[in-house]
């Protein structure tokens, strides 16, 4: 009885430094998941029950038993050590928390809750010692996450308003300035196509389009509070499908006059359940083109093809490399270089010999559908075609970048089996003593996504002399379509990133060209944990 | 003389920030002057102009680390405008109400003792590009009458505009490297520029030419071209951020020296500097400000970043005497003061000096061209001398005939 009171406040301080620690932790994928209570969840799993926090609390209740002064000096000095060693996810990782006001908001009520459950979970407790606290302590780490969804739930009243009031604003802003919007949709490709139809507008008229893969209702909502001014005559507006239905919203918040819809294919099945269902998400943005609209599809993608002959209402316009039928614009002679890529775009009427510093296959592609589409709103075609050798690079889509003698292909940015596919037959053209390939492999791709990668990695070990396959996400895929190669020699497994790098630094010579290929965002990162740094995770097989 | 008691002390406000590329750099060389104001003379008054052209000022923004990732916490700063009542000289906050609650701090003790606003005694500008550089900003503190260090209105837009400048400099006698303009309203005509213009080119120039921005500073934007494919390339990049772009022919052997001047009672040139990346290419923007290894802006020092020799020995004497007289007559002829960086290139063939551009608000005021002799001046040296001298000709336009001769008074 007498030693509960002077240690509680002791304890709880602790408590507190360490529940900060690990929300704001835990907050960082709560984000990345946009803040959907059940992706999260589902990430999280049992997940706090592996947390150091969690055992330290545990460990100390029991040792209670032995002596109240060493659990008390346990969990205090373990509380202030795990808190200090946790990498800050404010500025480690590869998608950092942004402290944004929602985020700060659940943070703070986070914090509440965790606190009053904790306080609450003390009191319960019969015996009033310093187990008591301990007991809560425990609980609480293991049920943090809960307190994040919660806090969240709460503050979703207040999140609904806001959200109410930009959105209005946004759309009297829309309707003052009043631009020609363009949406862009489609499985892969977006962002690139939305850059790209953004550069080429600019030399004919002010063009707004969003730097970032700004896609959803909130992020085109404060896009336009934020940039959209007078004088803006068009604007590039990407559509992001996260299920049937959001392109529709997207739509009824800018309302396109014109269309470009890159590939509709199996990219993010685990949400959708079906290509039918992707299907119809696409479709979503033809449907809502005026009559006379602008309609610009991938004749190669026969789901877009599909949807260009659904499309009876709009002014419709084919481009494509494959394709059999007519097409408004087609691709030729794709050549790559370390300096860029070589083509020819054939119209209707006539031949454009072009380069852009650009490379991939999909991008050249992209690049069609974007000419084709500024082209159709007035852009002078040869104006256009000059302005190809200005696009540059995105950061980490099929970048080259020499260093010491190595040729480093970088894409690491969001691939899919195409934009995979693309980097090894730009690595194949490019002149190498040897080629390498460092990946994760693909992911989001459902009951397919073993065999997807069983394929790409097939096709690996023929082009490249060696792969590093990283993380265990896909490990056995890319063991398995290696060994159906006949090449499983040509294989090696690394637990992460970190290692990947030091595998390529010990075997790289002058000459050589590196694919690095996809980068999985940190959720899928199994082994590194919620609150390590990459490298401190699991090991090498 | 000094009794140096805070009541005594002259505000000075420093401004930086604003809407151009070169954001970063002026934060950087701002605040960098900031802290060199002498403090026995002068209390310091850091303006953040961001990139919407709103004015702040606070607490907060006295250092480096405030306005990394997403900038200053606005909620913490209080915005504040210039009254434009000439000869006020005073900086008002845009929401009064909002302004003097909330946490006890230096800015709303100011605040309080000016009965509501701020009075500034001078103003020292310290925005690269355009919306500072250029004359805007200098326009708005002619309107308030405020006594401001560095080139005036007419002085900072011709300087902006290379073009403009390279006229006045020839006129006044100095060598200039040829020029082409093409602006940017080609765009509306069709795609005929696409031939004409390299036509024109290589009929003026042959190749490899340079194609640069006519009215950006830095070298955002700049680009060599050998050939017609090259030029419209670089001539769009310009179009990206530029209204006119300028083509020169680019002087495979070059050089480049720079010599900065301080508009005191008479021009004074300081000495002659050679950025050491000048032989291979024009500086670009990263090298300009970010080099390598260089990874926080803090460490930079705007231009101070660049690897150079000062006064170097390999040039003749004639020749750098020559960018030093070349550099004052820039300087008084487009009728400069404060500091300006005038730049210059020599073709190393032939042993030729061309004016190429003149920055009239150099990254940290060129400082460590005065450090070196003769005129060894430390940047608060200079500084003090600076706002002396802005004061003296605001008291010189203030002492100007202000009434009207008789065939002007109509209404009376």
């Amino acid at each position: 009885m007498t030693e509960f009171w002077p240690w509680v406040p002791i304890l709880t301080a602790a408590f507190t430094w360490l529940t900060w620690k690990r929300l704001l932790a835990y907050l960082r994928y709560f984000q990345q998941e946009g803040y959907e209570h059940l992706r999260f969840l589902k990430w999280v799993g049992v997940r706090s029950l592996t947390d150091p926090a969690f055992w330290v609390s545990v460990v100390s209740a029991f040792l209670f038993m032995l002596d109240p002064l060493l659990a008390v000096v346990v969990f205090t000095v373990g509380a202030i050590v795990l808190g200090l060693v946790q990498p800050d996810p404010r500025r480690s990782g590869k998608i950092v928390l942004r402290l944004t006001w929602r985020a700060r908001r659940v943070l703070t009520v986070s914090m509440i809750v965790a606190l009053a459950a904790f306080v609450g979970l003390m009191r319960m407790y019969v015996d009033t010692d310093v187990r008591a606290p301990l007991m809560a302590a425990s609980f609480m780490f293991a049920l943090l996450p809960f307190a994040v969804v919660l806090a969240n739930a709460v503050l979703a009243p207040y999140e609904r308003q806001t959200q109410r009031a930009y959105y209005a604003e946004a759309v009297d802003q829309l309707a003052r300035v009043h631009p020609f919007v363009i949406g862009i949709t489609g499985s892969y490709g977006k962002s690139s196509s939305k850059a790209m139809l953004a550069h080429m507008l600019q030399f004919h008229a002010p063009t707004l389009a969003a730097s970032g893969s700004i896609n959803t209702v909130m992020g085109v909502t404060r896009h336009i509070r934020e940039d959209l001014v007078p004088g803006h005559k068009f604007m590039v507006v990407e559509m992001g499908a996260y299920a049937v239905g959001s392109i529709k919203r997207l739509c009824a918040l800018t309302p396109p006059s014109a269309a470009l819809i890159t590939a509709v294919g199996d990219m993010h099945l685990e949400r959708f359940g079906s290509t039918e269902a992707i299907f119809h998400a696409k479709s979503e943005l033809a449907q809502a083109l005026p009559p006379g609209g602008v309609l610009v599809c991938n004749a190669d993608s026969p789901n877009a093809l599909r949807i260009a002959k659904q499309s009876t209402h709009s002014r419709v316009f084919l481009y494509g490399e494959h394709h059999s039928g007519a097409l408004d614009t087609r691709v030729e002679k794709i050549r790559f270089t370390k300096q860029g890529t070589h083509f020819v775009l054939q119209t209707a009427d006539r031949a454009y010999t072009c380069f852009t510093p650009l490379l991939g296959r999909p991008i050249i592609l992209n690049l069609a559908g974007a000419f084709t589409l500024a082209t159709a709103v007035g852009v002078d075609p040869e104006v256009a075609v000059a302005s190809f050798r200005t696009l540059k690079p995105v950061s980490n889509r099929l970048e080259v970048v020499e260093d010491a003698g190595v040729t480093w292909i970088r894409d690491a940015y969001n691939s899919n089996q195409y934009g995979f596919r693309a980097a090894l037959e730009v690595a194949s053209d490019l002149p190498a003593t040897r080629r390498f390939l460092a990946t994760p492999g693909v992911i989001e791709l459902g009951r397919e996504q073993h065999d997807v990668n069983r394929a790409l990695s097939r096709e690996a070990a023929m082009a490249c002399d060696q792969t590093v396959v990283v993380s265990e996400t896909n490990r056995a895929a890319f063991v398995e379509g290696h060994q159906e190669a006949g090449r499983p020699e040509r294989l090696v497994a690394v637990a992460n990133r970190t290692e990947a790098f030091r595998w390529l630094h010990e075997h790289l010579h002058d000459g050589d060209v590196v694919i690095l290929e996809n980068d999985l965002p940190d959720l899928y990162e199994r082994s590194a944990g919620v609150y390590w740094p990459a490298r401190q995770g699991g090991k090498s097989s | 003389m000094s009794t140096s008691t805070s009541a005594l002390r002259k505000t000075v406000a420093v401004m930086f920030g604003g809407r151009s590329l070169e954001h970063d750099v002026s934060v950087v060389s701002g605040l960098q002057i900031l802290h060199a104001l002498d403090p026995e003379r002068f209390a310091p008054m850091p303006i953040y102009i961001d990139q919407q052209t709103r004015w702040w000022v606070g607490d907060d923004i006295w250092h480096n680390d405030t306005f990394k990732g997403g900038g200053p916490d606005r909620s913490r700063l209080i915005e504040v405008s210039l009254s434009p009542g000439f000869g006020t000289s005073r900086l008002v906050p845009v929401d009064s109400a909002a302004a003097l609650p909330g946490a006890a701090s230096r800015v709303t003790g100011v605040l309080k003792a000016g009965g509501g606003s701020i009075p500034v005694d001078a103003f020292v500008p310290v925005l690269h590009g355009t919306y500072g550089e250029d004359g805007c900003v200098q326009g708005a503190l002619e309107l308030g009458g405020c006594a401001y260090v560095g080139c005036g209105v007419m002085a900072s837009a011709v300087g902006m505009n290379k073009r403009a400048t390279k006229i006045m400099a020839a006129h006044a006698g100095v060598p200039i490297v040829r020029w082409l303009a093409c602006e940017r309203s080609v765009l509306d005509r069709g795609h005929g520029w696409l031939t004409d213009l390299p036509a024109r080119v290589a009929e003026s120039f042959g190749w490899p030419v340079i194609v640069k921005p006519c009215n950006l500073g830095s070298s955002a934007g700049v680009s060599v071209a050998a050939n017609a494919d090259e030029l419209v390339s670089g001539v769009l990049k310009v179009f990206e951020y530029d209204v006119e772009a300028l083509i020169e022919p680019f002087i495979k052997n070059r050089l480049e020296i720079n010599v900065a001047v301080a508009g005191l009672d008479e021009p004074v040139a300081s000495v002659t500097e050679m950025p050491l990346t000048s032989q291979a290419s024009p500086l670009t923007f990263a090298e300009k400000y970010r080099r390598q290894g260089r990874k926080s802006i803090g460490s930079s020092e705007g231009m101070a970043g660049a690897l150079r020799v000062l006064d170097p020995q390999d040039l003749s004497a004639e020749m750098r005497a020559n960018a030093q007289r070349y550099a004052t007559t820039v300087f008084s002829a487009l009728g400069c003061e404060g500091i300006s960086r005038i730049d210059f290139l020599i073709d190393a063939d032939t042993n030729e000096l061309f004016f190429n551009e003149i920055n009239t608000l150099p990254g940290s005021l060129a400082f460590y061209l005065w450090s070196a002799a003769p005129h060894y001046w430390t940047i608060t040296d200079l500084l003090s001398r600076l706002v002396d001298r802005a004061e003296r000709l605001r008291a010189m336009k203030r002492g100007l005939q202000r009434k009207p001769p008789a065939e002007l008074t109509l209404l009376r």
